[in-house]
């Protein structure tokens, strides 16, 4: 195995295990898990936006994060504004209005002539391919996002328990809902350009929903998701380096097989069986 | 001038083009306990929420501790009442306990009860700045009078209906509110538990005395220190006084469906 090769691989998988699972932890503790995906193609279709502008490489990062950060915020605010359609719904809209507009975009760059690699590869995302330069990016967004949890944890353990509740005790819930929103997309941008839809789904969801049948508690199922997120990675990449399979697919199988394990322990518990 | 805690003057609300409470004048003094009965959709629940700032009226002038929550507009360009500025809402929102009708149910994140009723003094402690010593103090205080302390470290979501309208109860009384905004705190309660949360409210009373707006429609079962009624119909006043004098059946037969 070429160490120097798989170092950043491993590296950004870890990364993306515990940024994602810190992120899941409130959205699936909302309820509005596919909100990840969703901001994750808007910030496709931004990237293929700026592809047709004729950016290349990183600066197609800009459009993705305007993007991204236009539907996190149009989904986290319609709520409550005269907006009578359930948060999942709007969702679903939104998701396949951005997967169309990304495949317009890929469709027009074909006929302007202009290649379209790059936003290919953003589409399928493969943690194989990321380099040093990919974990730095992720490496600054994963810090921000922890300092900013550990910071607002308070507020934000009220707005997922009820935004109603949490004005209703004087809580400034736009600000933090907002600035969240907005590292939501930030963190999503950069992971999904290095490890595609399939696996920021797969992390957003897996250890958040894992660590809340484990254990009790907003600080625990935090530290218990995060460290989850981090086995996924981690266990999956080992997994495809000693069965030399696929290591996107394998990271996704460790996650939901915890997931399982998880559900399968607390049904125990419940029943008595092992206390 | 007499001082009110809430002072509510011409208030219009609408959903569409229908007016959903018309109010001309209402007012809860210092140390009151009003309730405000009525049937579904009689504007109970708008009321409140118009007097904690979440829902806007298309006119009218309501102060809340001496707060003007919404007032008419400074210039007769503007068509809707002003509301108050949003740092000086959320202030006013943590002097006062208001319990929403809803039980939050969507979460699917294992808080436990203390963890719920310390919301209560999260914007109190503001942001930045962890809860104190003497926030979880309060906190532990609470959930103890209100006789939680088995539950103290189970999850939220897995305590019945009862003991989560007394955590959210003690949600707002943990924010030592000046006045206390109940919507149906015994909505989707057995009897039992119905008499116990009334019992609890009138405990409450006695310990603190302070002002109470008790929306319910479950006029029946109010606490005895509820000693003035409201009741509303079609988002108009239909009748005010004592609550002997104004709920009886004939009274509110005529206004059932």
């Amino acid at each position: 195995m070429d160490f120097r090769f798989w170092l950043p691989v491993l590296c950004a998988g870890a990364l993306s295990g515990t940024s994602c699972a810190l992120l899941g932890v409130y959205i699936v503790g909302m309820r509005i898990p596919s909100l990840a995906v969703c901001v994750a193609h808007a910030a496709l279709a931004g990237a293929v936006g700026g592809a047709l502008c004729g950016l290349t490489g990183p600066a197609m990062l800009a459009p993705a994060l305007v993007a991204a950060c236009a539907v996190a915020l149009l989904l986290g605010h319609a709520e409550g504004r005269g907006v009578q359609i359930d948060a999942n719904i709007t969702i679903g809209v939104l998701f396949s209005l951005s997967m169309g507009l990304a495949f317009l975009g890929i469709g027009l760059l074909g006929r302007l002539g202009r290649p379209d690699n790059a936003v290919r590869n953003l589409l399928w995302g493969n943690v194989n391919f990321c380099r040093w330069s990919d974990v730095y990016f992720m490496l600054g967004v994963t810090a921000v996002l922890a300092i900013f949890v550990l910071l607002f944890r308070k507020e934000l353990r009220a707005i997922m328990f009820s935004r109603q509740h949490a004005l209703a005790a004087g809580i400034p819930v736009g600000l933090v809902w907002t600035v969240f929103l907005l590292l939501t997309s930030a963190a999503l941008t950069v992971n999904f350009q290095t490890v595609g839809g399939l696996m920021i789904y797969s992390l957003i969801t897996n250890p958040a929903i894992a660590a809340f049948q484990l254990t009790r508690g907003h600080g625990r199922t935090l530290w218990l998701a995060v460290l989850l997120g981090g086995l996924s990675s981690l266990g999956g990449f080992l997994l495809a380096a000693i069965l030399d399979l696929p290591t996107g697919a394998t990271i996704v199988i460790v996650s939901s097989a915890l997931v399982g394990a998880a559900a399968w322990r607390r049904a125990r518990r419940a029943h008595g069986g092992n206390a | 001038m007499s001082r009110t805690d809430i002072s509510i003057e011409g208030l219009v609300v609408r959903a569409g083009s229908r007016v959903i409470l018309s109010l001309n004048r209402l007012a809860v003094a210092p140390g009151e306990v009003l309730g405000v009965v009525g049937p579904n959709g009689a504007g109970k629940t708008t009321l409140l929420r118009v007097c904690v700032g979440l829902r806007a009226p298309v006119a009218g002038r309501v102060t809340v501790l001496g707060q003007p929550v919404f007032a008419p507009p400074a210039n007769r360009h503007g068509r809707r009442p002003a509301r108050l500025n949003g740092g000086a809402l959320t202030r006013l929102r943590q002097q006062i306990g208001y319990v929403p009708q809803e039980l939050p149910g969507h979460s699917q994140m294992p808080l436990t009860v203390r963890e719920v009723v310390a919301i209560g003094r999260t914007g109190i402690a503001g942001l930045l700045h962890p809860l104190r010593a003497r926030d979880w103090d309060i906190v532990d205080q609470w959930i103890d009078r209100l006789g939680l302390n088995q539950l103290r470290d189970r999850p939220f979501s897995e305590l019945s209906g009862g003991e989560q309208r007394k955590t959210v109860l003690a949600r707002a009384m943990v924010q030592e509110p000046r006045l206390l905004l109940l919507d149906e705190p015994t909505a989707y309660l057995d009897p039992l538990w119905r008499r116990q949360i009334v019992a609890t409210l009138d405990q409450l009373y006695d310990q603190t005395g302070m002002s109470v707006v008790l929306v319910s429609h479950d006029w029946e079962l109010l606490p005895t220190c509820c000693r003035r009624v409201v009741l509303l119909a079609d988002g108009r006043v239909q009748a005010e006084g004592a609550p002997h004098e104004i709920l009886n059946r004939e009274r509110l037969a005529a206004l059932s469906p």
